[in-house]
């Protein structure tokens, strides 16, 4: 993504029109982070657009995805429970977006491990978003853990994820050693998607 | 809660006061028979009157299945709360709980237990016999150890641990053969080897019943005193797998490094039947990685396959 010549200053009245727009930037040759994320926090979250994505589990957060962007990106609603959080994790190179659409979630920045390393890894800060709030990173800005420090109240996120990544690795933190995992939908345009595999991996 | 609400939503079976700056929950509770989900987060609850008197005897103690009361002032689980026989959800997090009382094994249909934010230093050794417990959140406490005995919690699939105290785990979580998530992370777990000294000679009584069973001596009740016969039954067996020993109370502590899924080493708590069985880690001082890794090998293929996903910090 680069800067375009003119940054359009969008207000998305609904997740409808956010959608609708999010279209419009992406069919552009050119796309400005900017743009997305201030897009991205214009919308005013509004529960009653978003509940039918909102698929809660009980033992960890989950991914929903709502819209797949003509191949151009991901958006997807992830729901966390009280204590759920993601392990540390990278963007595969990609562009990633998260607004809070309900309650808070801690995001705590990590540096990259040295190639030798074997030591605990290095945060570089923390903070808690909150709602409305949008969030971007990529892998040259460093990785990152997010997690529902609430011990009473679920939290609810939007992520745009562009080019769309369905797999990432994980980092341990006391050793900086990552190992590759593929990521699953909770659910798809709001239905229920079961998967095979046991295996659920997934930060997001 | 307001008088006369069981005479107007007597067939109420969701009720939720959350966030309503409650201080206490009265009778009223008591004559809703139908009552199966109770939410009262984010009130001034935890002083004396916060649950109605005789809640045991009431309907509401066989019928009510979630009970939600986080976000209060809960110094300790109020008694009332075990005698909910039926309840299978209890959420008590973000209260001011210093620990969690043995009677918690009255509640047999719980499945899902949420102690999350509060002060527990400690875990009873009761709360293992909960055969229903899916969930268990304990993060963001004070807790030092783990007893070994929740090993025997065999249903559950989520153990949540995060920041608490921990420096090790017991080697026993190994068995909780359908654990897919378990969360670690912000615990000083320790990260080089570490080996512990202290060792208790076995006695005499201790002597002769490892004997008894390592070399089958045959024996019958009547052949012994009854107090005999049950020492012998709580023979442990040696976790090292190149000896076929048994302690019964004087044992070898140890910490041992084991591989998960062959990307993370956790540092598990071992009870080896004397100084001997550890021999493999006696040179382990400077080149601990090497040797308990080697040695975590048949640990590591039983954990990898046991083990699904561990979320480490």
């Amino acid at each position: 993504m680069e800067q375009p010549v003119q940054t359009e200053t969008w207000k998305a009245r609904s997740l409808e029109e956010l959608v609708r727009i999010l279209h419009q930037i992406f069919a552009e040759d050119k796309v400005s982070v900017d743009e997305v994320q201030a897009l991205m926090e214009s919308y005013e979250s509004n529960p009653e657009e978003w509940l039918q994505y909102a698929k809660f589990d009980q033992y960890r957060y989950t991914r929903n995805l709502v819209d797949n962007g003509n191949g151009k990106f991901n958006l997807m609603i992830l729901c966390w429970g009280e204590g759920h959080g993601s392990s540390i994790h990278d963007h595969t190179d990609s562009h990633c977006f998260m607004k809070i659409l309900q309650g808070n979630l801690k995001e705590t920045l990590f540096e990259w491990p040295e190639k030798k390393g074997n030591g605990e890894m290095t945060k570089k800060s923390e903070r808690v978003l909150r709602e409305n709030q949008c969030a971007y990173i990529n892998d040259s800005i460093g990785l990152h853990r997010v997690e529902n420090i609430s011990h009473t109240e679920p939290a609810v996120s939007l992520h745009l994820y562009s080019p769309p990544f369905d797999t990432c690795n994980t980092f341990d933190q006391r050793t900086g050693h990552k190992h590759k995992v593929t990521m699953t939908f909770y659910s798809q345009y709001g239905e229920r998607t079961v998967c095979v595999s046991t295996r659920r991996d997934a930060p997001h | 809660l307001p008088a006369g609400l069981s005479q107007w939503f007597p067939a109420l079976e969701v009720l939720d006061v959350s966030g309503t700056g409650l201080a206490e929950m009265g009778a009223e509770l008591l004559s809703l028979p139908c009552l199966h989900t109770l939410l009262a987060k984010n009130n001034r609850l935890g002083g004396p009157g916060s649950l109605p008197k005789g809640l045991g005897q009431a309907p509401l103690a066989r019928s009510l299945r979630v009970l939600n009361l986080s976000g209060n002032r809960f110094a300790e689980v109020p008694p009332a709360v075990l005698r909910l026989r039926g309840l299978r959800s209890l959420s008590l997090g973000g209260n001011r709980l210093h620990g969690i009382p043995p009677d918690i094994q009255e509640l047999q249909s719980l499945e899902f237990l949420y102690l999350g934010g509060n002060f527990i230093t400690a875990i009873p050794p009761e709360l293992a016999k909960l055969p229903s417990l899916r969930y268990l959140v304990l993060c963001d406490n004070k807790i030092q150890s783990i007893p070994p005995q929740l090993a025997q919690l065999h249903s559950l699939r989520s153990l949540s641990l995060h920041n608490n105290l921990l420096t090790y785990l017991p080697r026993e979580i190994l068995n909780l053969v359908h654990l897919e998530e378990l969360s670690l992370r912000g615990n000083p777990l320790v990260v080089r080897f570490v080996r512990d000294l202290t060792y208790n000679p076995p006695s005499l009584q201790e002597l002769a019943g490892r004997t008894v069973k390592t070399r089958n001596v045959p024996y019958a009740p009547s052949d012994l005193p009854e107090s005999l016969v049950r020492y012998l039954s709580l023979a442990s067996n040696c976790p090292n797998p190149k000896c076929g020993g048994v302690y019964f109370d004087s044992c070898v502590r140890q910490i041992k490094f084991v591989d998960f899924c062959g990307k993370y080493r956790l540092p598990l708590m071992h009870y080896l039947c004397s100084p001997e069985c550890s021999s493999p880690f006696s040179s382990a001082s400077q080149s601990s990685t090497s040797q308990s890794e080697s040695d975590s090998e048949d640990e590591a293929s039983v954990a990898a396959h046991r083990m699904q996903k561990v979320l480490l910090g």
